[in-house]
């Protein structure tokens, strides 16, 4: 199943690797040489005000948007222009968007099919016993026959993650999952995003639920201006921030 | 109704007659659009793509074959073609010495025109973050083309190309004046030998008319068909039930 | 390759310049009469009256089901007739002419379309237009000229572009019913000299650029329209401060 190009020896390296990323839209930088180590199975939470480039971090890292400069290495493998690295690295992590990015076209169980079928050249049946799986992992089991358009917006969002799981990453990205939520529907997701995190798997989640990032969190980072300005086990994070940038910030959205 | 004058014994003696000239018009019909669609395709990638090379000539064929008059099309292959004398003497005067032949290639080239701007439009309003989910996934280009962005376009453009094909249809009208005798054609033979303006041309509009319904009641069908996800369909009929008393 | 005299050409090029103008003539004309039509029954139709209604679905419905080429050639050749019918002695002694056929046939046909853009663009309207046009007891007349109209044409515009280009390309077909207009001109020239490439290109381009001159105004005339809207909402601030 490991794609062609993974080293063999997973263990020894860092899940990802981000060496001095630079992301530039025209003159504007994005990320401004951004420094970054997850761990196998770590948990990491990136926080920080609109417009900080922590969105842009994470859609870098699977080659969403292309960086512009710096080293991106995933499970090892360097991000280049290379479409073939590109698509290996893709099958390793995970993404789950701010607005679901469901199929609309495709019931629950077929959004959940489709990866894997293209992919991996699964068989129906086999597809279909792996997407009710991970459907089943995210409680949806019932609803696997309806369209996004009849689902909830936190259904929505844990077809999505279960979307996500049947390609099987050992990385997954969380771009703000809950903020397009309605406020009821955000704690069945992050109750979701709480049990995956048990599991083991390595995630990096941009969010600003602190309390989730309380208790999943290994780490959190704070970014400002395309830079990393703080990071830190989350009792420290919060308790005894250090930048003044991140006491105001923490200071905003805890009021 | 009982206003208009019509020959009903004319008519039926025409019926046979105006038949076989709606089999041409469905002939004329259905294998331009299918030649037209697949033409359209590489025409639209190339429309589509950021290389100058490419999008530039795409661009110039769109406005060419759709801005110029069908009929001056045709006339341009029938008779402006046969100028060219290296065709004239090449293979491919099968095609282009026949009026049938020209016909189909002056309408496949309008149809493909139109087809280009109408496969733009639907693929453009797919959401782009379809695509990155889909890349996300790891899906290839060419798999997340054939199995979200087109299924997607279809849907958006359905209505698009619904307008087209009805269009196309009464457009084929005009092949009469390269001696084919398609339903117009027909029609207005009847009138030169009957001198009766209504009948003829009455009945092969009734034709017309039934042709162009047929296929808009099979695209709405197709429509449905398609957006059976849409939650509006779906919630709305179990709830105007209840309503009604 | 040719083998025109110069005196030859000029007598050509006049030729189709008389039909271009005769062209021009017939698609003005023609759309003046399906515009006013068009909106007129537009209009008309949003009536809660049922007969009314289905009069206007069955008329949406044949002149949208039918080649335009048809109707041009019922009335060409059976217009005489129709107007007997209606007015008669002095009807049926009126000649059509491909010129007049040609006018009402594709003003009947795209009047159909235009009505069409003009329903779905007062269905589009806010409510609150005709409520508060009748909170200031604005007479009827004046708030369809006057405030009704101006914004539906504004969301009518993108159609009635549509509609006039294609309009355009449909008029050619009158020369089918005997017209001497520039795609006829541009036949005879084609059959005299054996040049048919030349002048039907050139024809093709005259279509072309007509088209694109009159998209490009249509272009700016919906940025001048969208301006004014756009305005509208910031002024009541800048008229506190």
């Amino acid at each position: 199943m490991s794609p062609r190009t993974l080293p063999a020896d997973l263990a020894a390296v860092p899940a990802i690797h981000l060496a001095g990323v630079v992301k530039r839209y025209g003159t504007h930088r994005a990320l401004a040489g951004v420094d970054l180590d997850v761990r196998r199975g770590e948990r990491v939470v990136i926080c920080g005000p609109s417009g900080s480039g922590k969105s842009t971090l994470i859609r870098c890292i699977n080659a969403l948007e292309r960086h512009d400069g710096g080293r991106i290495v995933v499970n090892g493998v360097e991000l280049t222009g290379d479409e073939g690295t590109v698509q290996d690295i893709r099958q390793e992590v995970g993404m789950v968007f701010q607005h679901f990015n469901l199929f609309p076209h495709l019931t629950a169980l077929e959004n959940c099919m489709l990866a894997p079928r293209l992919n991996r050249g699964l068989s129906k049946a086999q597809a279909v016993k792996l997407a009710m799986a991970h459907l089943e992992r995210v409680h949806l089991a019932d609803q696997a026959r309806k369209y996004p358009a009849r689902l909830s917006g936190g259904q929505q969002q844990r077809v999505a993650i279960a979307r996500a799981l049947c390609m099987e990453p050992r990385i997954l990205l969380f771009d703000e999952p809950t903020s397009a939520l309605d406020p009821e529907m955000v704690k069945e997701v992050l109750g979701v995003m709480e049990e995956l995190a048990a599991s083991g798997v390595t995630m990096v989640c941009v969010t600003h639920e602190m309390g989730f990032a309380r208790r999943v969190a290994d780490r959190c980072v704070f970014m400002d201006r395309g830079e990393i300005v703080e990071e830190g086990d989350a009792a420290r994070f919060f308790e005894a921030p250090e930048s003044e940038r991140l006491r105001h910030f923490l200071a905003q959205i805890l009021r | 109704m009982s206003a208009l004058p019509i020959d009903v014994a004319l008519a039926w003696e025409s019926l046979p007659a105006l038949f076989a000239g709606l089999r041409v018009t469905v002939f004329l019909t259905v294998l331009p659009l299918m030649i037209g669609l697949m033409l359209a395709f590489p025409i639209c990638f190339a429309r589509m793509s950021p290389r100058r090379v490419l999008s530039l000539p795409a661009e110039i064929f769109v406005v060419f074959f759709r801005g110029a008059p069908l009929l001056i099309l045709l006339y341009l292959v029938y008779y402006g073609l046969g100028q060219i004398e290296a065709l004239r003497e090449g293979p491919f005067w099968v095609l282009f010495g026949s009026p049938f032949g020209c016909a189909i290639v002056a309408l496949s080239l309008n149809h493909a025109a139109y087809m280009v701007e109408v496969l733009r439009g639907s693929l453009l309003a797919v959401p782009h973050g379809l695509v990155e989910a889909s890349e996300a996934l790891g899906i290839t280009r060419r798999n997340i083309f054939l199995w979200v962005r087109m299924p997607l376009a279809l849907r958006y453009g359905l209505k698009a190309y619904q307008n087209e094909v009805v269009s196309f249809v009464k457009g084929t009208a005009i092949v009469s004046v390269v001696t084919i005798t398609d339903l117009m054609a027909v029609a207005n033979a009847i009138f030169e030998q009957t001198y009766d303006p209504f009948t003829p041309i009455l009945c092969a509009a009734t034709f017309y008319w039934a042709f162009v319904n047929v296929l808009r009641i099979g695209f709405q069908f197709w429509g449905r068909w398609l957006n059976r996800h849409s939650a509006e369909d779906a919630v709305a009929a179990p709830a105007g039930r209840t309503v009604t008393p | 390759m040719t083998n025109l005299s110069p005196a030859d050409l000029a007598g050509y090029l006049r030729q189709l310049g008389e039909g271009a103008l005769i062209t021009l003539e017939l698609f003005l004309t023609s759309f003046a009469l399906a515009f006013t039509l068009g909106v007129a029954i537009g209009v008309a139709t949003l009536s809660r009256n049922r007969i009314i209604r289905a009069a206007w679905r069955v008329y949406a419905s044949i002149f949208m089901g039918v080649p335009s080429l048809l109707v041009i050639f019922l009335i060409f050749y059976g217009g005489s007739a129709m107007l007997g019918a209606v007015l008669g002695e002095f009807g049926s002694r009126i000649d059509i002419s491909p010129f007049g056929a040609g006018v009402a046939a594709l003003g009947i046909v795209y009047a159909a379309y235009i009505a069409e853009l003009v329903r779905g663009a007062i269905e589009n309207l806010p409510r609150g237009q005709f409520e508060g046009a009748r909170a200031l007891a604005i007479p009827p007349l004046i708030m369809w000229g006057r405030v009704i109209l101006p914004q539906v044409m504004r969301l009518a515009l993108p159609g009635l572009v549509n509609v006039w280009s294609f309009m355009l390309k449909e008029t050619p077909l009158v020369s089918l019913a005997g017209l001497q207009d520039l795609v006829a001109a541009a036949k005879i020239a084609a059959g005299a000299t054996k040049e048919p490439f030349v002048f039907f290109i050139a024809t093709a381009l005259v279509f072309i650029a007509f088209s694109a001159a009159s998209l490009w105004v249509a272009n700016r005339l919906e940025a001048r329209l969208d301006r004014g809207q756009r305005r509208a909402p910031r002024s009541p601030s800048r008229a506190e401060a």
